[in-house]
């Protein structure tokens, strides 16, 4: 349903007019017309807090300066947020919050996406004048599985207090003491023991809250991001994927040493969770990044140039001799929508393929707020596309298949390797497109490597049946290619629907196509 | 005629008692209250009192009370009893002396905004006192004066009496509220304002123990009677606490306007010893001092304004000539550095930095530049904090340190 937008006002911003949604705060409408007002404590996904003081804007017809964060327009408001008197304010504040700051940038994590730093670098450049002795803290507390808590870096936003309360409520830390021994710390015998623990490292806006995760493994300078969907659940978070661009620059082939929540309200607001933030690993080790020719005939050198032709030839075979009961998928639902589309189409529709299973990762367990029990990212994608998802059935595999076209790692996790084997040796040609070097290669011919959803562009359809596009925030390793390009060129080569496929260049125009087809994905579309 | 409203019989043995309370005349303010007024009629009669509140800020509290919006969720009275502004020790006396009075201030009040429910938020060290009050309402209960169906007006009410646990903010009435809810005693952000979002998020009265303990008076004597005691605009008496280098300090009920010279100089006995009078603090510790060439002022809340100080809770400090006034300027700092509620900047790390620079001057480790910097510091906190403790305490330092600029120099 469309929400009923706010009638607009205008407010004057430094004199300029900006448009401002009716009830909104003056930081937001500031925000909103693209003028940032600085703040600490002030986030977005809670009520104003007004301890900072870092926002405080001049309003006509107000005695005293005014915090933008919790003041709310009204029409022809004239506000000025950098006005000298407003400026002398803010570097007033950032005066006292450096006065007690340990100034420990050069090892301090967060040097680079400190709001502190950033702040004294637009407003300060002042010599100190402190001249007394810093109050003494605790510097490196673990207060939960991953987290260190800095007591002298912090600027007791009390972003992390507030997040426990309101987001998990699980309100494992709390302000103690008063006045400037005032700290935030967790509470005798307890500590932050949660599933979106790491969230506090990415909201502290110093370098008081840091994640032993990433801590001291790189500068956040050296870092990229990109924008990604979390593929470890069917809840399909935001997320951004910060990665080394040098890769490999050190002697650990490390590429991503971090995930962050990416802002969107319909699905995870600001967050994600532990599983999501700290098992990226997958997105690094062991990967494959060559096609593996295990059992080839004849002279053939296989290259993505030639793999469809390949594969195209020996379906064709089956095919024309009515033998497409010989074939058999192995599907997974990590593939986008697009690539499932495509496989659906070229198999089931076209090539009435009946022996389709699906190998994906068992069920985990829901943790209440974001973290779904299905843990692969697009098993409802799957189903809207018209899949009847069945668990691999080795019997019915080991029965009179030709030809196996293979998709994911998850295969083996699910049966023990000598049954895998057994029924995988029945099997006359089998073919695996696995983004991974795993035992599980050496038991088909050909391993084509594949490219991760991170790696990618498509669509996952998540839990609640939101469709999410996604475009690559990595280069995927070596010889990788997305699924999605073999399976156009495969439905190309086999010519059973060839205009079809020649207008197909992207998986955005997949996903056109879809709509036409699936009202599903035109509803979503639209 | 001008007389004692409040402190009339404190002089009386056992007048904390409900007997000898009664026999003063005490609960017929109620029972003309109860039975023969309408709440409209009480907060008509409040209004044209203009009794402005005794706590410090003087607002009026009839005003107050008409900004109780109606509605169907539960209201509150919040009696603010946690008496901790330095030199401040009036409340102590009415609570001690004459509990009832407040008592029947407290069922007036919420019989004439609809409360329930009242609290006394008191001061932790005050427990004897709490447990004379704890008395008084256990005498009010048996008396009928509290509980179901009051003087069978149909109209019921409960008081509590809570301790707080020691610090001053919970004197600012928003981290009063939030302690009260058993929190962490820290200022709220305003707006919304106590009386529409207040205790437990209901609407809130929370009016000081003087200003409550008034109430009685003007109900008895009509509100025409209540201005003259005082100043058209400022109706009463106010009772100010003497403290400091004076012959007889104590507590003088005394009508609004009265001169601070004569409260000194005739009341209060003049100075110590003979000795010369140096400065004055007019309105406890965060009012800004006063020189003694300054203390030809009349003691009501607009004069003060007008001389860039305030009558605050009426605490008058008398410091003479022997005191040094970087030993008054380290006693303030000390004092908000150490009550700070460490909640907001300014205020957290403004506080402590002045201390520590007033402590080094003390030490004899002062340098010129540090009387600049305590005015530069005290001027960033003053305006600029979440609640006005920043400015109780950037006044004080700032009046200090401007009037008294050659004394702390010669410190340096």
């Amino acid at each position: 349903m469309q929400e009923k937008a706010n009638e607009m006002i205008k407010i004057f911003i430094d004199k300029e007019p900006v448009e401002a949604e009716q009830g909104t705060t003056v930081l937001k409408a500031a925000e909103r017309a693209g003028i940032h007002i600085p703040h600490l404590c002030y986030h977005p996904a809670f009520p104003p807090e007004g301890s900072c003081r870092m926002c405080l804007v001049e309003i006509e017809g107000f005695p005293k300066l005014e915090l933008a964060c919790s003041t709310v327009v009204k029409d022809e408001m004239k506000i000025s947020a950098k006005s000298e008197r407003v400026v002398k304010a803010r570097k007033a504040v950032l005066e006292f919050l450096l006065a007690e700051h340990p100034l420990d940038c050069p090892i301090c994590d967060k040097a680079g996406d400190c709001k502190l730093q950033d702040y004294y670098d637009e407003y300060g450049l002042f010599e100190s004048q402190f001249k007394e002795a810093k109050e003494k803290r605790e510097k490196k507390l673990k207060i939960g599985k991953s987290l260190i808590l800095d007591q002298e870096r912090c600027v007791l936003c009390t972003r992390c207090v507030r997040f426990l309360k309101e987001v998990t409520t699980t309100q494992d830390l709390g302000v103690f003491h008063r006045g400037v021994h005032s700290s935030v710390n967790i509470y005798e015998g307890a500590a932050v023991e949660n599933n979106y623990s790491g969230n506090l490292a990415e909201i502290c806006p110093v370098g008081a809250i840091t994640d032993e995760d990433f801590r001291f493994k790189t500068r956040s300078w050296f870092l990229k991001e990109g924008e990604s969907i979390c593929p470890l659940c069917s809840r399909g978070c935001n997320i951004l994927i910060e990665y080394h661009p040098g890769f490999p620059r050190f002697e650990v082939p490390k590429r991503v040493y971090r995930i962050k929540a990416r802002e969107n309200p319909e699905v995870n607001d600001f967050w994600v969770c532990d599983r999501g933030r700290y098992g990226y690993s997958y997105l690094d080790e062991h990967r494959a990044d060559k096609i593996i020719m295990n059992k080839i005939e004849g002279e053939n050198v296989l290259t993505w140039e030639n793999i469809s032709e390949y594969l195209g030839e020996k379906i064709k075979r089956l095919s024309s001799a009515k033998k497409t009961s010989g074939i058999a998928l192995i599907l997974h639902t990590w593939l986008s929508n697009e690539e499932l589309f495509l496989l659906h189409k070229i198999f089931k529709d076209d090539l009435k393929v009946e022996k389709i299973f699906f190998a994906d990762l068992p069920q985990g367990e829901a943790d209440g707020y974001l973290l779904t029990s299905e843990t692969s990212p697009n098993r409802r994608g799957a189903q809207e596309i018209g899949f009847d998802i069945k668990p691999v059935d080795l019997d019915a595999l080991a029965s009179g298949t030709d030809f196996l076209l293979a998709f994911g790692p998850f295969l083996s996790g699910l049966f023990s390797p000598k049954d895998l084997k057994a029924a995988l040796n029945t099997v006359k040609r089998k073919v695996l497109f696995s983004s991974y070097t795993h035992e599980l290669n050496s038991l088909f011919d050909i391993v084509l490597p594949v490219a991760l959803i991170a790696e990618k562009e498509g669509s996952l359809t998540n839990v609640e049946g939101k469709v999410q596009g996604f475009q690559p925030a990595l280069e995927p390793p070596g010889e990788s290619l997305p699924e999605w390009k073999v399976l156009s060129d495969l439905g190309k080569e086999l010519g059973i629907d060839s205009k079809f496929y020649s207008e197909l260049p992207s998986p955005e125009a997949i996903l056109i196509e879809m709509g036409k087809k699936i009202p599903f994905f035109k509803k979503k579309n639209d | 005629m001008k007389e004692k409203v409040l402190t009339e019989h404190f002089g009386l043995e056992n007048l904390y008692k409900i007997d000898v309370y009664k026999k003063q005349g005490g609960y017929q303010a109620t029972e003309k209250a109860l039975k023969k007024m309408k709440p409209e009629e009480i907060l008509e009669e409040v209004k044209k009192a203009n009794l402005r509140g005794r706590g410090g800020a003087g607002f009026p509290a009839g005003v107050k009370w008409s900004f109780v919006p109606d509605t169907d969720k539960p209201k509150y009275l919040c009696v603010n009893a946690d008496e901790g502004e330095p030199g401040t020790f009036k409340d102590r006396y009415i609570m001690s002396h004459n509990p009832h009075m407040l008592l029947e201030g407290i069922i007036i009040t919420s019989f004439c905004v609809g409360i329930h429910a009242a609290f006394i938020y008191i001061r932790g060290e005050y427990e004897a006192i709490a447990l004379r009050l704890e008395q008084a309402i256990s005498e009010a209960y048996e008396n009928g004066f509290l509980g179901k169906n009051i003087l069978e007006s149909g109209f019921d009410l409960d008081i509590f009496v809570h301790r707080g646990a020691g610090a001053y903010i919970c004197g600012e009435e928003t981290a009063l509220l939030e302690s009260l809810e058993g929190k962490r005693g820290v200022p709220r952000l305003k707006p919304p304002f106590p009386a529409s979002v207040g205790l437990w998020q209901c609407p809130t009265v929370i009016n000081n123990v003087e200003t409550i303990s008034n109430i009685s008076h003007i109900i008895l004597n009509g509100a025409e009677w209540f201005v003259k005691q005082g100043l058209p605009k400022d109706g009463g008496t106010r009772i100010f606490g003497v403290s400091g280098m004076v012959k007889n300090p104590g507590i003088y009920e005394l009508p609004l306007g009265t001169s601070l010279k004569d409260i000194i100089f005739k009341h209060a006995g003049g100075m110590k010893e003979g000795k010369k009078l140096k400065a004055v603090i007019p309105g406890g510790m965060s009012a800004p001092i006063l020189t003694a060439d300054e203390i030809n002022i009349k003691m009501d809340f607009d004069s003060l304004v007008e001389a860039n100080s305030m009558l605050g809770s009426a605490a008058i400090i008398v410091i003479d000539e022997k005191t040094s006034i970087l030993d008054v300027l380290k006693v303030v700092t000390k004092f908000y550095s150490h009550e700070s509620c460490g909640q907001c900047t300014p205020c957290r790390i403004g506080n402590s930095w002045i201390n520590k620079i007033v402590k080094r001057i003390a030490e004899g480790k002062g340098k010129k530049e540090d009387i600049d910097s305590i005015l530069r510091l005290a001027s960033n906190i003053e305006g600029n904090t979440l609640c006005p403790l920043g400015d109780a305490a950037a006044m004080p330092i700032l009046s200090i340190t401007k009037k008294f600029r050659k004394e702390l120099e010669s410190h340096v």
